[in-house]
């Protein structure tokens, strides 16, 4: 901390998930690192809730390319290709690390890192710990961060980047009683993780509200394909609040079988080679059909039933979900869970390149707050594996940046605490909105899309955008800016949406007949930007 | 939907002088959990409200509060009306977030060593269930040794532990876990029964580090000197008067007709230095029926050994132990020591089964006693109430002679080997027992365990009993209005 009250560091990292502690580590082998969350560190995020596992190839049989060519496949050929080849290449490198720092994996009996099947992969590559694999990446990477010697600043949410002319030069936080920090840094990492909590049913935690995307956008990045959003087949129904929780893809992975009200095994209609291990888009469309057509369980879902597994299998492969599920009173060795589609992941998000490097000078990116590297639609595992592989490339990237005189712009700063301090003037809640916000995208923007719906869902979104959130104390106004942020993600998600007049992988547009399967589209990324917005248009090979 | 009333602390510091609990009012969907009253709260009632959470799926340990005193996590509790919701018993930042960083920050991290080497598939087994800690603190909150003591606490130990199992780890971790406080652990268990992952932390991971410290020699001179007496003595503790089992014969018989027939299993402390409670058990059996058969080559348990982790002659004492009742061909055990009682269900496989006295008064019912005009509280002794899952029953018991004032559930610091180990903290946990006994304004303290009787006697002023010595002042007083009917 300086004596102006403003804190520098050589690099600032923005997120403590997979992705920024993983950058954060790498980081700080160049000079000093400040990783500041909005959450404490290792709790919060997705990471630490991932469930199922990390894509890497290990064995002999398996390749690299093989793997590139099952993302692909997934993603509807809208991955780019770049960060394909390298997230293929460089996630068994980063598995090593994690294993070299204490990571605690399945074994086979040969003492090597077990694998399981998931989803739209033709080999069985998919590395775990127990149905608790990001919990464990956490507190590995974590234990290593304390040995890195980069600083943590807990619970503080960044509200604004700072820039220089167009450079990022930093950020401005508030912490949890509500008083601004100002942080100063050389280059700036954007690890703020995903945004489905813009919608009704999500399995994100808290933090996913994309705060991340709306930072970067309003500092003039460019985000691409942000109408991508994956909706993972399986979320719990019941009770009410823990709707769209994760049931985990590990569930299927082990032999988990889906079937609707009249007991019919219906995967067999929608991908008879695959089943249910099929891509999430096509399972999750199964499954909102088989409901819509009255096929669907008494609380809106289908089943999915473990119940011919061994017990043990369960008790050692799925403890987490035999736990939670307990808590709910369903006994997962006795009965099939009841589960429906949820708002998982976001595909697009800020254009990087395999560096990291976004479309501004001094920001970088990695994790879910980017695009390009799932395209489509992501698979099962590859997520994990992204933290991992970019967060490590954007860490190194921003160590390298050079060292700049580091001096804080008032008027930007005046500004700021302008735009913060109306909140005490506000009129609306701000869970009001954010519960309206909810409800509009769930109908609007979510597994089957229409343009008619999606230009009401932006009109209530430009309505939303209008209110005035209060702030009822110092430390309900990072609340206030929260919800500014979904507004923005959302919009960003419909635009894109609105864009791109095509069905591919998780967009499904009814109101759009096409002649060309995927591998054949004309389109490319829809971009969004401060000063551009578009779908590029090329042929794919 | 449905209505809750809950009472919520509430504490800023900022403007607070002190902390003050609010009700609220909330609408809720079935099958809420307590972080939905909490949101629901913060949306409709008050926003200033301060509670963390984060993954909402029990994955995080974010939203750790207490419910009623007990540690849980909000997002998996189900909210009841009624409910009380406080911070954990950690130092409060606002309402109910409390600073974590400071334990967080006592967890010892892997330090990868020269050589790498990947745990087997039989490691990770072993690692795993302490490896699904999601560092809630709900075990520190519950902790009652770190309350009086330096002591870096469960969730730190379990870790030790985990670390302690690892090739890939270049730390001493059994030395730094005995710096850090591996022995004052009173075996008291509350920190497992919390955890909401279900870490058996002094099973697993504190005796376990302690029978590692045995092996590198660190285990404490007190602790040394009690294994050198059961070694010589199948003893714990030595005897000051002729024993119980010198003053019986082997084979008790009811005075009406039989109902049962158990061994029992005497323990060292009713054996050597608490008799005269024993006698009184045995008569309270021998009114209702149950006839008892005393072998008397039977030893100590071995719990002492255990919870120190010193654990070479174990096998032995088992053996014996076991061979005492086979051979009387006896199919069930009676324990009126709480310790002998956990142990011999937890840590031995019997080939009989094993009762606690509470138990097997309750299953075959008592005649009625006659009440006594006193207030009792009861100390729940922690290898009945954890170790054993019994808490009802003795209160079934008492309140047919006394009336019952209830006190919070906190180890005495008898357990573990820190009365002769840590004496000066054994006495500060007991300190707060009295304090507790004071405030419920009873007359005399009803416990079940010898060690806990023992301990709590020297620390009140108040006389403290085993629930079968309050049963049979209960039939002496029956017997006493028999012979002199009062007038009417
Ligand atoms: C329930 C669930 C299960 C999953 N399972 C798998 C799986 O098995 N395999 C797989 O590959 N993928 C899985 N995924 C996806 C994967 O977990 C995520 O995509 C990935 O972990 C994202 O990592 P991240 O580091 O980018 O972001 P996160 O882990 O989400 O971390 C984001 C961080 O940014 C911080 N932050 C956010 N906004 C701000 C702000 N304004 N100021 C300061 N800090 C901020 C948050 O506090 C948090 O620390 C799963 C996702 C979910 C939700
Ligand atoms: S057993 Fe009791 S004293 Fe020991 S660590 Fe657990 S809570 Fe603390
Ligand atoms: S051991 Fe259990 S109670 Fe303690 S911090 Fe870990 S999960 Fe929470
Ligand atoms: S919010 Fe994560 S454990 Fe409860």
């Amino acid at each position: 901390m300086r004596s102006d009250g403003v804190d520098t560091a050589h690099v600032l990292v923005i997120g403590s998930g997979g992705a920024g502690v993983r950058a954060a580590i790498e980081a700080a082998g160049y000079g000093e690192t400040l990783l500041v969350s909005k959450t404490l560190a290792g709790k919060g995020g997705c990471t630490t809730m991932a469930e199922g596992g990390y894509n890497a190839v290990l064995r002999e049989e398996d390749s690299c390319e093989i793997h590139f060519e099952d993302t692909l496949k997934g993603g509807a050929y809208l991955n780019d290709r770049d960060l394909v080849q390298t997230l293929v290449r460089e996630a068994p490198e980063r598995m090593a690390d994690l294993l070299r720092w204490g990571a605690v994996f399945d074994v086979t009996d040969s003492c090597e890192v077990a694998q399981r099947p998931f989803g739209g992969q033709r080999f069985p590559r998919t590395c775990y710990a127990g149905d608790r694999t990001g919990h464990e990446m956490m507190a590995t990477l974590i234990d290593r961060l304390d040995a890195a010697g980069a600083r943590v600043e807990n619970e503080v949410t960044i509200i604004t980047l700072l820039q220089d002319g167009e450079r990022v030069s930093g950020a401005i936080g508030l912490d949890k009683s509500g008083e601004m920090r100002i942080i100063l840094a050389d280059a700036t990492v954007l690890a703020t993780g995903g945004g489905t909590r813009i919608y009704d049913i999500s399995t994100n935690s808290s933090s996913g509200t994309g705060d991340g995307y709306a930072l970067a956008y309003k500092a003039g990045a460019e985000l691409i394909d942000m109408e991508q959003v994956q909706f993972h087949p399986t979320g719990a129904v019941y009770p009410y609040d823990a709707r769209g929780r994760l049931v985990t893809e590990a569930v299927r992975g082990e032999g988990g079988i889906l079937k609707n009200s009249l007991g019919e095994r219906f995967m067999g209609r929608y991908d008879p080679e695959r089943m249910e291990l099929s891509t999430r888009d096509v399972v999750s469309r199964a499954i909102a059909t088989e409901i819509l057509e009255g096929r669907g369980t008494e609380h809106g879902g289908v089943y999915l039933d473990v119940t011919h597994l061994e017990r043990k299998q369960i008790e050692t492969k799925l403890p987490v979900m035999l736990e939670q599920f307990l808590k709910f009173g369903v006994d997962i060795r006795e009965e099939p869970m009841e589960v429906a589609p949820t708002a998982h992941h976001i595909m697009g998000g800020l254009r990087i390149s395999p560096e990291g490097q976004t479309t501004v000078p001094g920001l970088y990116a990695c994790g879910e707050v980017t695009g390009g590297v799932h395209g489509a639609n992501r698979l099962g595992g590859n997520a994990l594996a992204d933290t991992q592989v970019f967060g490590k490339r954007a860490g190194e990237a921003a160590g390298r940046a050079q060292e700049r005189r580091k001096e804080a712009d008032q008027a930007v700063i005046s500004a700021e605490e302008n735009r913060i301090s109306a909140f005490y003037d506000g009129d609306i809640s701000p869970s009001t909105v954010v519960r309206s916000l909810r409800t509009a995208m769930w109908d609007g923007a979510g597994i089957f899309r229409t343009g008619p719906a999606l230009e009401k869902t932006r009109e209530i979104i430009i309505h939303l955008l209008m209110l005035r959130p209060r702030a009822a104390s110092p430390a309900n106004l990072a609340e206030c800016c929260t919800v500014q942020n979904m507004l923005v993600t959302a919009s960003l998600v419909v635009r894109g949406a609105l864009l791109r007049k095509e069905s591919r992988g998780a967009h499904v547009r009814q109101d759009i007949v096409q002649t060309w399967d995927m591998q054949h589209s004309p389109y490319g990324h829809t971009f969004l930007s401060r000063s551009r917005e578009g779908i590029e248009t090329e042929v794919q090979e | 939907m449905k209505d809750l009333a809950v009472k919520v602390f509430r504490f800023d510091p900022e403007c607070d002088e002190s902390p003050h609990y609010q009700t609220y009012l909330v609408t809720v969907n079935e099958g809420a959990r307590v972080l939905h009253v909490l949101h629901a709260i913060h949306d409709d009632h008050d926003p200033t409200l301060s509670y963390r959470y984060c993954c909402g799926s029990g994955q995080c340990g974010s939203c750790a509060v207490r419910v009623n005193g007990q540690p849980v996590l909000a997002c998996m509790e189900e909210a009841r009306d009624g409910s009380i919701i406080e911070p954990l018993d950690l130092p409060v930042v606002k309402d109910l977030v409390v600073d974590m960083e400071p334990y967080l920050r006592q967890i010892s991290s892997l330090v990868p060593g020269e050589e790498f080497r990947m745990p087997t598939a039989e490691e990770v087994e072993e690692i795993k269930p302490l490896r699904s800690c999601i560092e809630c603190l709900a075990c520190v909150s519950a902790c009652p040794a770190l309350k009086v003591i330096d002591f870096a606490g469960p969730a730190a130990m379990r870790e030790e532990m985990r670390l302690a199992l690892d090739p890939r780890d270049s730390g001493d971790r059994v030395t730094e876990a005995v710096r850090d406080g591996l022995f004052t652990c009173t075996s008291c268990q509350a920190c497992w029964k919390v955890c909401p992952k279900d870490i058996q932390i002094p099973g697993k991971a504190i005796e376990k580090l302690r029978a590692l410290a045995n092996k590198k020699g660190l285990t404490l001179p007190r602790h040394q000197e009690v294994s050198q007496l059961v070694r010589e003595t199948g003893r714990s503790v030595t005897r000051t008067e002729p024993t119980f089992m010198e003053q019986v014969g082997e084979i008790l018989e009811p005075y009406g007709p039989v109902k049962a027939t158990v061994g029992f299993f005497v323990g060292c402390m009713y054996n050597q230095r608490l008799p005269q409670t024993a006698h009184d058990a045995m008569e309270v059996l021998r009114r209702n029926g149950i006839r008892v058969i005393i072998p008397k080559e039977q030893v100590c348990c071995g719990s002492p050994l255990i919870r120190t982790g010193q654990l070479d002659v174990l096998d032995t004492l088992k053996r014996r132990n076991i061979d005492a009742f086979v051979f009387r061909n006896i199919d069930t055990v009676l324990t009126m020591c709480a310790g002998c009682g956990s142990t011999l269900k937890n840590d031995y496989k019997t080939p009989f089964r094993v009762v606690d006295i509470n138990e097997l008064l309750t299953r075959y019912g008592i005649e009625p006693p006659a009440r006594l005009p006193l207030k009792a509280t009861y100390h729940d002794p922690c290898h009945l109430m954890r170790g054993q899952g019994i808490r009802d029953l003795p209160r079934e018991l008492i309140t047919q002679v006394v009336d019952l004032v209830e006190m919070p559930s906190i180890c005495c610091g008898s357990g573990g080997g820190v009365r002769s180990g840590i004496p000066e903290e054994a006495a500060a946990l007991a300190e707060m027992r009295r304090v507790e006994i004071e405030k419920t304004g009873a007359d005399i303290v009803i416990s079940s365990c010898p060690f806990c009787e023992f301990h709590i006697m020297e620390h009140t002023d108040r006389p403290v009993k085993n629930v079968t010595t309050l049963l049979l002042e209960g039939y002496r007083e029956k017997d006493r209005k028999k012979a002199s009917p009062e007038p009417c």
